[in-house]
């Protein structure tokens, strides 16, 4: 079985993210990245799923620039078996990358490439929050598709997938291949062990320039402008409820009506 | 506060840690006014992310009596906030080769030496008070039943109520952007918020302190460096007691003691991260500092904790915390004036054990300011021991033997009764 995760590079959402001056991005300078947090989940259970059962290779991938493969190195000391890197050359992480359709089309390519049973994956990346990759990717491959996935079996059939709706835990079936995006709670994802990091410094990175996978990047989303949230939030008691709706009114600019 | 404006105290602190808030507290006590400035926010750096283990027997009188002292000082503090700081949980040093096991002999001996309360368990004993840890390798270990932890959280908000009730004014999210120079001597501080005049100013900066003490061309010899430990989940297959004894375990270089139903686990290992605070973002804020999922040093951490719990492994749920130590060439702190430069109070260097050592320093620091003198025998803390002594000068001599001396926390075995001087 050959389980395929996909994996973005984003700022880690503890530290203070500022925009820049220009409005533009983000500055990114000091700033750390890790491999975004619903990705690392898909990862873990890829891994765990590969410890269960035998002949399972998890292939972790990325997109972005040459600095990724130090995320992807993560992702193999953590016990991916092989990474693979889509080089793009004016990737830009401080914009949030490519925009999500032009992630799945990419992404489709590489699965058709590599021919995985099961694409699992974040069901949002944390630095534009899309949430729409899995899902692209899915009816671009037509293939079945769990999202917001909070537990996963596999059994001879294909796959039992527990969601996370707002409603309650929905429980699907589907066959496979499939699409799976997890959500929060499906697991908590390790941190390395020594001889795994020692080892995945011998696992292979493989690099393909975006070009040799003869895709026109078409963006079909344009940043306008980005701008900070006010950093500082403050609190104050209110007294009565009179004061609290007078708060909430100088908040709000709401008027009596 | 307006941008432009003046003030003036008795005595600026520059640092809102453990060092600054203990010794800002202890001279309001005795009727300075005093102006805390603080660049984030108060007990944010590394004292917000200690471990605060407590042993008190150390390898000098001197240092043992401070110790010692500060227990006391911390059970009055803990009457006035009404807070609980000292978990007295008792200590436990334990040994799995022939060398740690001869330590363990002259430990004993010499804390039998001046009364302290310390004896020999054997591994039926040690299985006991830690059913959650491997036993069966120890060849010797003893007992402190009067030690434990000061709980750093609980600490800083002591030293802050009791400071603030007797007038420490604090001043948060207020860097110091420059010293005061007349005629040689320092007389006050410029922040944000106006510069402030007085005639001492106290250096608690921690892992900055060399940076503040450069503002005024003094070289103060501290590096800061990394230190990552790791608490544990409460796990029901492996309850750990609140009161359940600290450990230190010097071969696999190896601190733990327990919090809030799990394990806290540390290290001082071999190497270590040199930290350049002069790199970091002006807003660098300690605690979002975070651990790769293929930290080698956490690795390594979970590693040798494997080997004495061994229910811990890198799938654990646990907490990693990752902080900023701030060391000097003997692992002693720097408290008081240079030689040439009057005014400017260093308190910094606590090389992983500020938390412990801030409650007889801030009455050091007090006595120091306020008196010129202390009846505490500070020989070996005095901030002037490396005043123009070659090889302590250069930045790169300085982090090298800093860098030496926490990789030899734990490590070096010695002969005789002169236990290393680590937590």
């Amino acid at each position: 079985m050959k389980i395929l995760v996909p994996t973005k590079r984003v700022p880690d959402t503890d530290q203070k993210i500022r925009v820049r001056d220009d409005r533009q991005g983000v500055d990114i300078e000091h700033l750390p990245f890790v491999i975004n947090p619903f990705d690392a989940i898909a990862l873990e259970e890829a891994i765990r799923i590969g410890e269960q059962r035998d002949s399972v290779e998890v292939l972790a991938v990325g997109i972005g620039t040459a600095l990724y493969e130090a995320e992807l190195r993560t992702a193999l000391a953590m016990g991916a078996d092989r990474a693979l890197l889509v080089e793009v050359e004016d990737y830009d992480d401080s914009r949030g990358g490519l925009d999500p359709w032009n992630v799945a089309c990419l992404l489709r390519e590489i699965v058709q490439r590599e021919h995985p049973d099961l694409v699992l994956m974040g069901k949002q990346a944390v630095d534009d929050d899309a949430g729409q990759v899995a899902q692209f990717l899915a009816a671009l491959l037509d293939w079945p598709q769990a999202t917001c996935a909070s537990a996963v079996e596999i059994h001879p059939e294909g796959l039992r997938v527990a969601r996370e709706t707002d409603s309650g835990i929905e429980t699907i079936e589907t066959s496979l291949p499939a699409v799976i995006s997890t959500d929060l709670r499906l697991n908590e994802p390790r941190y390395a062990s020594l001889p795994s990091i020692l080892k995945s410094r011998k696992k292979p990175i493989e690099r393909i320039p975006l070009a040799d996978l003869g895709l026109e990047q078409e963006p079909r989303i344009e940043i306008l402008e980005m701008e900070a949230v006010s950093a500082r939030r403050s609190c104050q008691f209110a007294g009565d409820v009179d004061q609290l709706v007078e708060f909430l009114r100088q908040d709000t600019e709401a008027t009596e009506e | 506060m307006a941008g432009t404006s003046q003030q003036a105290a008795d005595v600026v602190v520059i640092g809102g840690g453990v060092a600054g808030l203990s010794t800002a507290m202890q001279l309001a006590t005795r009727g300075a006014s005093v102006i805390v400035v603080e660049r984030d926010r108060l007990g944010n750096g590394s004292s917000g992310r200690a471990a605060g283990l407590l042993g008190q027997l150390r390898g000098t009188t001197a240092a043992t009596r401070m110790l010692m002292d500060g227990v006391e000082i911390v059970q009055e503090l803990e009457r006035q906030a009404d807070v609980e700081i000292f978990v007295q949980t008792g200590s436990l040093r334990i040994a799995e080769t022939s060398e740690r096991a001869q330590e363990i002999v002259d430990l004993v001996e010499m804390g039998k030496s001046i009364d302290f309360e310390i004896d020999h368990l054997d591994n039926e004993q040690v299985a006991e008070f830690l059913p959650y840890m491997k036993t069966d390798d120890l060849l010797d270990a003893c007992y402190c039943p009067t030690d434990g932890h000061l709980q750093p959280a609980e600490l800083v908000s002591a030293y802050i109520k009791v400071g603030r009730s007797n007038g420490v004014e604090y001043r948060t999210d207020s860097p110091c952007q420059g010293l005061v120079m007349e005629s040689g001597r320092v007389t006050g501080v410029k922040t944000s918020g106006g510069t402030i005049h007085a005639p001492a100013v106290i250096n608690a900066g921690g892992p900055w302190s060399y940076l503040l003490a450069g503002m005024a061309e003094a070289t103060l010899p501290t590096a800061a460096l990394g230190h990552v430990y790791l608490t544990t989940r409460p796990d029901d297959n492996n309850p750990v007691d609140r009161l359940s004894p600290a450990i230190r375990d010097r071969h696999l270089r190896l601190y733990a003691r327990p919090e809030s139903g799990g394990l806290i686990v540390g290290m001082y290992g071999e190497d270590t991260v040199e930290v350049d605070m002069e790199t970091l973002p002006e807003d660098f804020d300690m605690s979002a500092l975070k651990a790769r999922p293929d930290d080698l040093h956490l690795a390594m951490l979970i590693d040798a904790a494997e080997k004495r719990f061994p229910w811990i492994n890198p799938r654990t749920p646990m907490t990693v915390t990752m902080g900023i130590m701030t060391f000097t060439p003997d692992g002693k702190p720097f408290c008081g004036t240079m030689p040439d430069l009057e005014g400017l109070y260093h308190c910094s260097g606590f090389s992983g054990h500020g938390i412990v050592q801030s409650p007889a320093i801030g009455v050091i620091m007090a006595d120091l300011v306020l008196e010129g003198s202390t009846s505490y025998d500070i020989e070996a803390i005095e901030a002037d021991r490396y005043f123009e002594m070659p090889g302590f000068q250069q930045r790169s001599d300085i982090k090298n033997r800093c860098y030496q001396m926490q990789a030899s926390y734990y490590g070096k075995v010695e002969g005789g009764n002169q236990p290393a001087d680590e937590s």
